[in-house]
């Protein structure tokens, strides 16, 4: 299978740089940097260093015994993203970045983030290469990762509310681009996902593509082929994209992306991208958006902050109409459900978005023989998501510790 | 001839700043924009710019995007505004554009939708984040230029003499150059280094030169008239109406389009 017609960013119909002229110098000047650092033999080490001696790289492929037995189909593997400091894949994307934009004499990094981690991964960045730092968050997500923005702080960024639109993710991308247009000098915005104009979708899943290589090595020795499935959740896609990348022409690997199915089937209710929505161009990339016939963005709306946005990376949207990449979701009570049961069985509590994948593949695994295997790309891990368990779950103790904690 | 250039032409004769004002349609009502977009041209405004409301426009600040977000939540649809330019184009003989971002230019299908602008009276297009670069997969300037619908193209001082040369090639009618790097939105003062950039702007573009972003009083204007062909007026006639009681809202806007006057 192929995924041609990349070129300037497009991936067939999708992808390009659909943005006002005042940020095409910007953009202009960061794919030329990129181009260069690609093929530098210097920054790939520095790149590499901080993912192994900083970042905590490679993340361990881990066998799920317990869970395979349980489910008694395929064998499952849980590609352990959650292990990487910041706890999730994030952090990869944002030191290539990073290391990109000081290149170019950046002084500043901007980001934007919907669950927190990417603001997270992006402030910890910030801190460690001597960057200052500003976080766009929408109010919405606010409220449900508030410990994210206290995180943030700590490690020195600026966390600024986002107060318009849908107050989500796709409402603090808007506020990124606005904050980049105006500073584009000194500024560098670390677009958190495979989404955007060029060069981000194609940057972002070169620097996130080392975790599909990683799987591939530590599957070869460990059983000694490639596995059959490898099922990741897809919000703007960047963990899906990494993890997908390496194996795109490997025809005997079905790829499955699990978008967020939410609570219902009406608008508003969940994030179903390709069932839900339609082809429009939207903060600088052509790609499928939920919207209305006007082409006004749609809301959202899922449990876990991350998946919670109404477009989705170009390539992404490109393999799903080559029908590479096959879609499907999951929905918020499968989500908890997947947390409990990979908690139990794995000791490992994956992210909300993350247990999206783990939900279809506790769905997939018991109809499969034996002899197949199954990765699941465990995007992060469910520290984060603390509050939003313990409400869900309605674990009373929490909430009365909550109560008169802050008494 | 398109409207465009005959404005264009009046400006040039009576020596004087042209002026483009702007409306986002819907806001705050459509009976309201109508009003409005009347009493500027009574004003003297030469040309008006009817932006379509969109739920995610990224060049325009707070102002801007309030107001598309009211005039959504109002349950303007694009169709509305196709009605209102045709209302308007009947009765003033102002020049009127639409300010749109590319989403609702491609959700209502490329062609269709130059063809209905043009069909309502609409004489230009602008549409930034629709790129140059993209046209081999679009056609807007190629249908823009079928139907005789000015592609009004919008510079930044940031934009390199490379990207400068690319935009003259395409551009019609007049450029928009944007006062300052950033998005729409009230200044206090005038960029500092307008003049030099502005002199780069006209040996590379052969038409006039249109200035938007913080321009909001008389002070603007009149340092505007020595390096720009038209002023552009946005956000500060949105804060008006912002500021004004329903009843009050025109006379309010005469009042301030009377300041602009630097004559």
């Amino acid at each position: 299978m192929k995924n041609k017609h990349q070129n300037n960013g497009h991936f067939g119909l999708y992808g390009g740089r659909y943005v006002p002229e005042m940020l095409i110098p910007a953009l202009e000047e960061l794919e030329k940097a990129y181009t260069v650092a690609k093929k530098d033999d210097s920054f790939q080490k520095e790149f590499t260093d901080l993912l192994n001696n900083f970042a905590g790289r490679p993340t361990p492929l881990v066998f799920a015994e317990n869970l395979t037995k349980r489910l008694g189909g395929a064998k499952i593997y849980l590609k352990n993203e959650g292990a990487n400091l910041t706890g999730a894949h994030k952090i990869t994307h944002c030191i290539g970045q990073a290391l990109v934009a000081k290149k170019i004499g950046k002084k500043r990094l901007i980001a934007e983030t919907g669950a927190g981690q990417h603001g997270v991964a992006t402030a910890t960045v910030a801190a460690k290469l001597g960057f200052s730092c500003t976080v766009y968050m929408g109010e919405v997500d606010i409220q449900r990762q508030r410990q994210n923005v206290f995180l943030m702080e700590q490690l020195g960024a600026t966390v600024v509310p986002v107060a318009f639109g849908s107050k989500t993710l796709k409402d603090a991308v808007n506020a990124a681009i606005k904050d980049w247009i105006e500073n584009v000098k000194d500024t560098h915005y670390v677009l958190g996902s495979v989404v955007g104009p060029h060069p981000f979708p194609t940057m972002n899943r070169d620097f996130q593509s080392i975790v599909g290589r990683e799987v591939k090595v530590q599957m070869k020795k460990r059983e000694g082929k490639l596995p059959d499935y490898i099922i990741a959740c897809v919000g703007g896609g960047s963990n899906a994209m990494g993890i997908f990348y390496e194996f795109i022409k490997s025809s005997t690997v079905t790829l499955i992306g699990v978008e967020a199915g939410g609570k219902g089937e009406k608008v508003g209710e969940h994030a179903l991208r390709f069932k839900g929505g339609s082809v429009g161009i939207v903060e600088g990339y052509k790609s499928y958006f939920l919207q209305n016939k006007d082409g006004q963005l749609q809301k959202t709306y899922s449990i876990s902050a991350g998946l919670d946005y109404p477009g989705i990376g170009p390539e992404l949207a490109n393999l799903h109409d080559l029908n590479r990449v096959e879609f499907v979701s999951s929905k918020d009570r499968e989500a908890l459900e997947a947390v409990r049961l990979l908690a139990r069985t794995e000791g490992i509590i994956p992210a909300l978005e993350s247990a999206h994948a783990v939900a279809h593949a506790v769905k997939l695994a018991p109809k499969l023989s034996k002899h197949k295997i199954i990765v699941v790309n465990l995007s992060g891990r469910g520290d984060k998501d603390l509050f939003i368990l313990a409400k869900a779950f309605n674990d009373k103790k929490f909430m009365k510790f909550l109560k008169e904690y802050t008494q | 001839m398109n409207s465009i250039d005959q404005k264009l032409s009046e400006i040039k004769k009576n020596k004087k700043l042209g002026i483009m004002t702007h409306v986002v349609v819907g806001y705050p009502t459509l009976e309201k924009t109508v009003q409005i977009v009347k009493t500027m041209a009574e004003c003297g405004a030469d040309f008006v710019e009817l932006q379509i409301p969109f739920s995610d426009p990224l060049a325009d600040g707070p102002t801007i995007m309030k107001a598309c977000e009211k005039s959504l939540n109002n349950g303007t649809k694009v169709r509305d505004c196709f009605k209102i330019a045709k209302d308007l184009s009947s009765q003033v003989s102002i020049s009127l554009l639409f300010m749109a971002y590319y989403n609702t230019v491609f959700k209502y299908g490329i062609k269709q939708f130059i063809k209905d602008s043009k069909a309502a009276g609409i004489s230009g297009l602008i549409v930034p984040d629709m790129s140059i670069d993209e046209e081999g997969n679009e056609k807007f300037y190629a249908y823009s230029k079928t139907f005789n619908l000015y592609n009004i193209q919008v510079i930044s001082p940031a934009s390199t003499e490379q990207r400068l040369r690319k935009n003259a090639k395409i551009a019609k009618g007049f450029v928009y150059c944007t006062a300052r790097q950033g998005i729409t939105g009230v200044k206090e003062e005038l960029n500092p280094e307008l003049s030099s950039y502005l002199k780069k702007v006209r040996s590379h573009f052969s038409i006039p030169l249109a200035v938007g972003f913080g321009i909001s009083k008389k002070e603007h204007v009149k340092a505007l008239k020595k390096h720009a062909d038209i002023a552009v007026i946005g956000s500060a006639i949105i804060n008006i109406i912002n500021f004004s009681k329903p009843s009050e809202i025109s006379k309010n806007v005469v009042q301030f389009m009377k300041n602009l006057d630097s004559k």
